[in-house]
């Protein structure tokens, strides 16, 4: 054949470059800060690793499993990962797809994700310095193929739910392990202590060796020729992930799958013939029910409040399931505070139509409400009844009507006032579980509402410590009126900005011109910046507050840590010379970004 | 109070910039009511960032839009009422299937629902949507988006059409129907105005023309006036001041 891709490594430098520009190209405004604050405490948690590789090395395989849980539940959490450089775009090159799925994984490694866990993963040959210069380089190279690994696993998981989450039950199935993992995540605890607390050290030990994130601990502790094994399995299993990779992608490009559609049997249902809001829920119900994105979302709201307080049961705690459906409620409203901006564009029908803002508004809490409210009611009397804790009937029965219509407000307030666009649904791609937003944008709207939800029923709350029974009425009343207050507000401000908002979603941003990025600053600043935002961590946090609390503490482990080598005289000045230095390089790379955007941007130069 | 008399549509001085690139600088356009109106220009020209301003659905930076004399960015919701609107690339209700739409809308704007279902009916029958009843929007092909679009645009009967590129991915036969369709919508006292690249069809359509080059209104009016003795294509290229290119260089595709 006359066009062969060029060769692999070719290839595989090509998809970097590309990589990296995507990456150049969307540095700008918001999403440079984003991408700092997250590199930032992505390398405080990397950091973080390697002290534990130091202090406490007994828990370093436990540590690493969260790294691979991260890329494990990182893409389902945000929907599918983000992918800068899809397939699809691919498609068309004359090259097999075994060859092109290894130029995309190198693409995907050249990333801050990895990079960042990269660090992380240098806690192995600092652990295996335990284990002499044999156990360094047998770390190293465990380092290596354990990024690999994770990154592929990460791919392989995107990749399978790109392809198999076709129908409501898959979609479903996915949400509810989520919500599952997240239950596990915040009260496994509980279990875990049930079984026998010390007594499982042992098969938990094991078991976080056998994962793919222990392997290099494995590696580290085995003997030579067994820590080669371990090493070439390892590889072994690189290369299994990497065909299934390939066989996956080679099977999403060519599958015409558009925002996952689930199949559907008969005519649909006749739309109810009426008008105003609720013919607008009508609409809103049939996107929730048609819309796999949605399913999954509720499946993991409502797995996480069911699952979370029956893992407090292993201790017999019976305290949080009266408010399963309390919890639900809170949850449901967060994974929907993105309305506006996960149907896209098509906000241009309602603002086009004289006067149907209002019952927009109106029929997306509708629908919303009667989604979720029915569900979260039967948990709520259910679970109560069932944990037989009398005490809590006044709380459930107050809270439950303040944080239905907390929530039903809340979801479209925000999502006016702090809409997140993405893809429009049917420019999305093979995967169906991605909307195309920004993650980091829609996840920190979802944590504001974990926040206001509650905090509209704090009134209630409060009434109900001084009399249960006007504390249920003040939840109703509060809820009725976040319900109609907010959402008035919401409709109001649809009314006059609807139009800002249809932009936003069509063109990105506006570009501000007062308010410049760090791409504008002079080059030698840039690189500042950018060196002090990579290493300022180092001075302030491990050679200085770290030391500093082990100095406090009286922990005798020197570690790396400069300030202890050093005689008693110099360890007190030399930690706070490093805090103030770390201090300093945020400092400068925090303001002087900001001294640009004064009005004599020459200053800087 | 707005007359017949007044053109179906008029915008002054409308301008747009996004960052540093100035799309729309300074359009004058008047469509008068009842005509059949063409905005032609090259790629990137500003024809549908104009259209946008001119129907509500983007903010100007400067100038206005009159709807039969009522100002689009004042009496919003009225201006709103007269016009029927498909708009470039825009989404729609991606999980509803094609008469769910037009019931949808139609209900919230108002009308009564034997009407919506009369109106649905017959429209999904002509634009030959009607056998995909169980297809959901997101799952249609680029020409069936075009022709819902269509659809909504003319479900509640308005007196303004304002299509940007309504034959674009529209295979003949549908194109053929729509025509018909827009030719007796024009006849009948409608005003239509569409934005096209394809000379020919503005040609063979429309009575009126304007053409847009960067950003700029370069020629509008009657279109014997606009295009004068020879074809519009010739005009066109003329006006915008390019020359057709591709005689020179890729040698290495041609030899």
């Amino acid at each position: 054949m006359a066009h062969l891709l060029t060769s692999g490594p070719v290839a595989a430098q090509h998809m970097i470059r590309m990589r990296l520009a995507i990456m150049r190209n969307s540095l700008r405004g918001d999403n440079a800060a984003n991408l700092y604050a997250g590199v930032s405490g992505g390398l405080l948690l990397a950091f973080g690793t390697i002290a534990v590789a130091v202090l406490w090395p007994a828990y370093l395989p436990l540590t690493l499993a969260v790294w691979l849980s991260g890329w494990i539940f990182g893409p389902i959490f945000i929907g599918g990962g983000s992918e800068a450089l899809r397939p699809e775009y691919f498609s068309m090159l004359p090259a097999t797809p075994g060859r092109i799925t290894t130029a995309l994984l190198a693409g995907a490694s050249a990333g801050p994700a990895p990079a960042v866990n990269l660090i992380a993963l240098l806690s192995l040959p600092v652990y295996g310095w335990r284990f002499g210069p044999a156990g360094v380089l047998i770390g190293l190279a465990a380092a290596l193929t354990t990024l690999i690994t994770m990154v592929m696993v990460s791919r392989v998981i995107v990749a399978l739910i790109g392809l198999f989450v076709r129908s409501r039950v898959t979609a479903a199935a996915v949400g509810i392990v989520t919500g599952t993992a997240i239950a596990l995540c915040s009260n496994g605890w509980a279990p875990v202590a049930a079984l026998g607390g010390t007594d499982t050290a042992a098969w938990s030990q094991i078991l976080v060796r056998v994962l793919p994130s222990g392997w290099g601990v494995a590696a580290i502790e085995a003997p030579w020729p067994l820590a080669l094994a371990v090493l070439a399995a390892n590889a072994g299993v690189i290369a299994l992930l990497l065909a299934a990779w390939a066989g996956l992608l080679a099977r999403r490009v060519v599958s015409a799958a558009r925002g996952g559609v689930p199949s559907r049997r008969g005519t649909p249902r006749p739309f109810p013939t009426t008008g105003g809001a609720r013919i607008a829920a009508a609409k809103e119900l049939r996107a929730w029910w048609r819309d796999l994105v949605r399913i999954q979302l509720l499946a993991t709201a409502f797995s996480y409040a069911i699952v979370t307080p029956l893992l407090l049961l292993a201790l017999d705690a019976w305290i949080m399931v009266p408010f399963t459906g309390l919890i639900a409620i809170v949850m449901a409203a967060a994974s929907s505070a993105n309305l506006y901006g996960a149907d896209g564009t098509a906000l241009w029908l309602t603002l086009m139509t004289p006067g149907a803002e209002r019952a927009d508004v109106r029929g997306r809490q509708l629908a919303w409400l009667l989604v979720v409210g029915p569900a979260a009611a039967l948990l709520s009397l259910a679970g109560t009844r069932v944990s037989g804790q009398a005490w809590a009937w006044p709380w459930v029965l107050g809270l439950l009507p303040a944080l239905l219509g907390g929530g039903a407000g809340l979801i479209v307030l925000l999502a006016v006032t702090s809409l997140v666009p993405g893809t429009d649904p049917h420019k999305r791609g093979g995967n169906p579980l991605s909307t195309g937003a920004d993650e980091t944008a829609e996840t920190s709207l979802a944590w504001l509402v974990l926040v206001a939800v509650p905090a509209t029923a704090l009134p209630a709350a409060g009434v109900i410590l001084l009399n249960p029974w006007a504390g249920i009425i003040t939840g109703v009343l509060t809820g009725a009126l976040s319900a109609w207050g907010l959402g008035r507000i919401a409709y109001r401000r649809l009314e006059s900005h609807g139009i800002d908002l249809l932009n936003l979603m069509k063109h990105g941003p506006a570009p501000q011109a007062d308010k410049p990025t760090t791409a504008d600053l002079p080059i030698q600043h840039r690189i500042g910046v950018t060196m002090s935002y990579a290493i300022a961590w180092l001075p302030l946090f491990p050679q200085g507050l770290v030391p500093m609390v082990m100095k406090i503490l009286g922990i005798e482990d020197r570690g790396w840590f400069l300030a202890l080598h050093l005689p008693p005289v110099w360890q007190w000045p030399t930690i706070i010379f490093m805090i103030a230095l770390g201090l300093l390089m945020y400092g400068y790379a925090i303001l002087i970004p900001m001294r640009l955007s004064s009005p004599s941007p020459a200053a800087t130069r | 109070m707005p007359t017949h008399r007044e053109p179906a549509l008029r915008t002054i001085g409308l301008r747009k910039a996004f960052g540093d690139h100035l799309a729309v600088d300074d359009i004058h356009l008047t469509v008068p009511a009842g005509s059949f109106y063409g905005l032609v220009g090259p790629n990137g020209a500003g024809k549908t960032t104009t259209l946008a301003m001119a129907v509500g659905l983007l903010r100007p930076d400067a100038g206005s839009a009159e709807i039969f004399g009522v100002d689009v960015w004042r009496d919003t919701v009225q201006a709103k009422g007269l016009i029927g609107v498909l708009p470039d690339g825009n989404a729609m209700p991606e999980r509803l299937t094609g008469r769910e739409v037009l019931t949808y809308l139609g209900l919230l704007r108002g009308l009564q629902p034997a009407v919506v279902a009369e109106r649905a009916d017959e429209l999904l029958q002509i634009l030959e949507l009607g056998s995909a009843e169980r297809t959901l929007v997101i799952e249609y092909s680029t020409g069936m988006r075009k022709k819902i679009g269509l659809a909504v645009a003319l479900l509640h009967a308005p007196r303004l059409l304002v299509l940007d590129e309504p034959f674009e991915a529209v295979d003949p036969v549908s194109a053929a129907t729509i025509r018909t369709i827009l030719r007796r919508f024009a006849a009948n006292g409608g005003s239509v105005i569409i934005s096209s690249h394809v000379m020919a069809l503005v040609e063979q359509l429309c009575d009126h023309v304007g053409v847009i080059s960067d950003g700029r209104v370069v020629a509008a009016g009657p279109l014997a006036d606009v295009r004068g003795a020879g074809s519009l294509e010739d005009a066109f290229v003329d006006l915008v001041g390019a020359r057709t290119g591709g005689t020179e260089g890729l040698a290495w595709l041609t030899s």
